[in-house]
């Protein structure tokens, strides 16, 4: 990328309207914030975020353990809890804003438009009602389904995500199921009022790792059917270059990364990106599922209550400088299609200090 | 689901046993370092032997070794198993059939235990479900205080209050206004009326059930307020169900589990409770029964009703057992 490009598109503006694939959003978040009411005061876990999916496309949301991915996606569903408050943004569905209408509106959106699959499916599926039941819960209630219609439609989605004896199934209890098959079913209770986006919160961190490939296939190639919009929340960098099409890196509740997939893991523009990548093994190391975990980086992400002065990450930077510690960087575009917060993003993105494009054979076709 | 079943029966058909053979050991004890209670049924009048011995043996107590102190006499244990088995369960000491002093007083006791279990349920859901849905409001808190100053209140001082201090004036102010042949009086009459067992057993049943009700409120508060952040709650929100469906099929069913364990845990403190307020109350239930025969000596009727608790129990807790298994699947498959 030379200066001029970067230069140019930093003159266009700090927002998003750079960083979007083809096609017009179907799910659109803007300048998100959510904060929690605490006994130590107010706590902003997410800050200024902002994404764009459209219909058929892919979006990774990356970042590691309290980055504030699940308050984001909770906070568009309208599931936070009593404590969170949405403080700032807009969160357009098919330019529809969630956040202006009223609660039970907001719930009518829910399963019919947008739906999310949960990390742990044996927590978020009720131990006490039968697999087929919830099912179909919403479309008996909500669309008015007969009992037997209702039936059959469970054993088609239970067929559709691939559950072996989908027939025999139906009338079973969560705890029956393994934990793979437990995902599936919670893919399918997703799907079952056909959604135009599905917001899946790290649907395979619960999984091993052949499992978690299977389970991400289906859920790639129901998506491509369906031409739905997919928010997929994970830690894992295969995953990403083997299903996104872009990605947005999330540090300590902000965005700090905001690319097409293939640019980031070719050249990243911000620091955090390079050292996330760095730690991925290179595909040739094997399918062991330990290494291809939101890598180390040394440190430890700063707790929203507690943020460093500055850029938020400056305390693990290895690029940090003085003017890191006092100013905190805006997200600006550093190229086409591309954001990043950092002061020196055109210089690490110029410097392509990165190992090969990682692609993992797993995650994208076994 | 069968065979889980069959198990808790058998459980509970050995239980039973060793409940009443532990209470025949006991009486035996008490018989052979006691003396022979057979006397009880003279009261003070001296009797003759003969008059003894023909006591003796129509209550079983003829045997020698209820002479011979820590022999177990299991051979009149046994006989008795035989007896209840046949449906025999005695006379007391007047002669009475013990079954139908149970059929005429047990059905009073039931009324009671229905009016209680009504009240602990349906104060403990509603004002359990409201504190947990209201989780730190005024409500909650005001909910919380109520349970314990519940707790702190005994059974017996809420029961002679109402009774020497409110139901009189109650009953007359009934009476005054609804007429003396309505129904109102009856549920302030002070006293027990077997000719309307119903009305006259609610409100005494209302405060017995009120005094078990705090450990319920607080149980389904904390029950639902864990369901409440289950994820599972919010899984079925994301599925844009109405929130009150949510509520009823995914909170309070989950916290019905926790609930119906208690009820089955607090039964034995119930029957306790239930004592005390059959005595204070005068009501012809079982409580009043045992606590007579306890005072005349009566053995064989005292031996008679306890067995009979002691299985009304323990069908409790398979019927609870049971109840458990129903609401939450995973028992049934462990
Ligand atoms: N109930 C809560 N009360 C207070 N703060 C909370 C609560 N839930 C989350 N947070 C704060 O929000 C931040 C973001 O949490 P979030 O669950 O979104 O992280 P995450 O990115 O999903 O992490 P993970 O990868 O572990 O799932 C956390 O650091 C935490 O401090
Ligand atoms: S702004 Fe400074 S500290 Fe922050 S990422 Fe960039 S170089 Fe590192
Ligand atoms: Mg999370």
């Amino acid at each position: 990328m030379s200066g001029d490009t970067s230069a140019a598109a930093a003159s266009s503006a700090a927002d998003h309207d750079g960083v979007v694939g083809p096609g017009t959003p179907l799910l659109e978040v803007r300048d998100l914030a959510v904060e929690f009411r605490t006994p130590e005061g107010n706590v902003r876990a997410v800050d200024g975020l902002s994404y764009r999916v459209a219909a058929g496309r892919t979006l990774a949301v990356v970042g590691e353990s309290g980055s504030g991915k699940s308050v984001s996606s909770l906070a568009v569903m309208g599931l936070l809890p009593d404590t969170a408050r949405v403080t700032h943004g807009e969160v357009l569905l098919a330019g529809e804003d969630l956040l202006s209408l009223s609660r039970r509106e907001h719930r009518r959106r829910c399963g019919e438009r947008i739906a999310m699959v949960f990390q742990d499916a044996l927590a978020a599926l009720n131990p006490v009602h039968t697999v087929g039941y919830q099912l179909t819960e919403a479309l008996r209630r909500r669309r008015g389904m007969s009992r037997r219609d209702a039936g059959r439609r469970a054993v088609e989605l239970l067929d559709l995500v691939g559950v072996p004896n989908a027939r025999g199934r139906v009338k079973d209890y969560p705890h029956q199921f393994s934990g793979g098959m437990r995902q599936r079913v919670m893919i399918a209770t997703a799907l079952a009022l056909d959604p135009d986006v599905l917001i899946a919160d790290e649907p395979t961190t619960a999984l091993d790792v052949t499992v978690q490939a299977q389970v991400l296939r289906l859920l790639a190639e129901i998506q491509a059917e369906r031409r739905m919009g997919l928010v997929l929340i994970t830690h894992d960098l295969g995953v990403v270059a083997g299903m996104a099409d872009d990605v947005t890196v999330m540090y300590a509740g902000r965005v700090v990364e905001r690319a097409p997939v293939r640019d980031t893991f070719g050249a990243p523009a911000h620091p955090y990106t390079r050292a996330l990548l760095h730690s991925i093994p290179s595909s040739g190391a094997g399918g062991d599922g330990e290494g291809r975990r939101l890598p180390v980086i040394p440190g430890r992400p700063p707790s929203p209550a507690a943020l460093p002065t500055g850029c938020a990450f400056h305390p693990r930077c290895d690029t940090a400088r003085d003017v890191c510690r006092t100013d905190p960087p805006p997200l600006e575009a550093v190229a086409v299609d591309r954001a990043s917060a950092c002061h020196f993003a055109a210089e690490v993105l110029a410097s392509h200090d990165v190992p090969p494009p990682v692609e993992h054979e797993e995650a994208a076709h076994d | 689901m069968g065979r889980y079943i069959a198990r808790r029966v058998l459980q509970a058909v050995g239980t039973l046993l060793l409940v009443m053979l532990l209470l025949h050991l006991l009486t035996t004890v008490a018989i052979q370092l006691n003396g022979n209670p057979a006397q009880a049924f003279f009261g003070d009048k001296v009797a003759s032997p003969t008059q003894l011995a023909a006591v003796e043996q129509r209550f079983n107590l003829d045997d020698p070794c209820f002479d011979q102190v820590g022999n177990p006499c299991l051979g009149p244990f046994v006989e008795r198993l035989g007896q209840y088995a046949r449906g025999d369960f005695g006379t007391n000491l007047r002669g009475r059939e013990v079954s139908d002093i149970v059929a005429a007083a047990a059905p009073n006791t039931l009324r009671l235990f229905c009016v209680v279990l009504i009240t602990w349920l349906a104060l403990g859901m509603v004002l359990g479900s409201v504190a947990a849905r209201r989780r730190g409001s005024t409500g909650d808190h005001g909910i919380r205080l109520t349970s314990v100053l519940i707790d702190a209140f005994p059974v017996f001082v809420l029961l002679i209050v109402y009774r020497y201090v409110v139901a009189v004036p109650l009953h007359r102010w009934a009476e005054e206004t609804f007429g003396e042949d309505s129904w109102p009086p009856y549920w302030f009459k002070p006293s027990f009326d077997a000719d309307h067992p119903w009305a006259t057993v609610v409100v005494p049943g209302i405060l017995l059930g009120l005094a078990g009700s705090a450990a319920f409120i607080r149980l389904v508060r904390a029950g639902q307020l864990e369901a409440y952040q289950g994820d599972h709650v919010r899984a079925a929100r994301s599925k844009g169900l109405a929130e009150r469906h949510v509520v009823v099929h995914h909170v309070v069913r989950n916290s019905s589990v926790p609930v119906v364990t208690a009820v089955g845990l607090t039964f034995a403190e119930a029957l306790g409770g239930a004592v005390i307020t059959e005595g204070l109350m005068n009501i012809y239930g079982m409580g009043g029964v045992l606590w007579e025969a306890v005072r005349n000596d009566d053995v064989g009727l005292v031996l008679g009703i306890v067995t009979l608790l002691a299985a009304v129990t323990v069908v409790v807790m398979i019927v609870v057992d049971i109840a458990y298994a129903v609401l939450d699947p995973r028992i049934r498959y462990d």
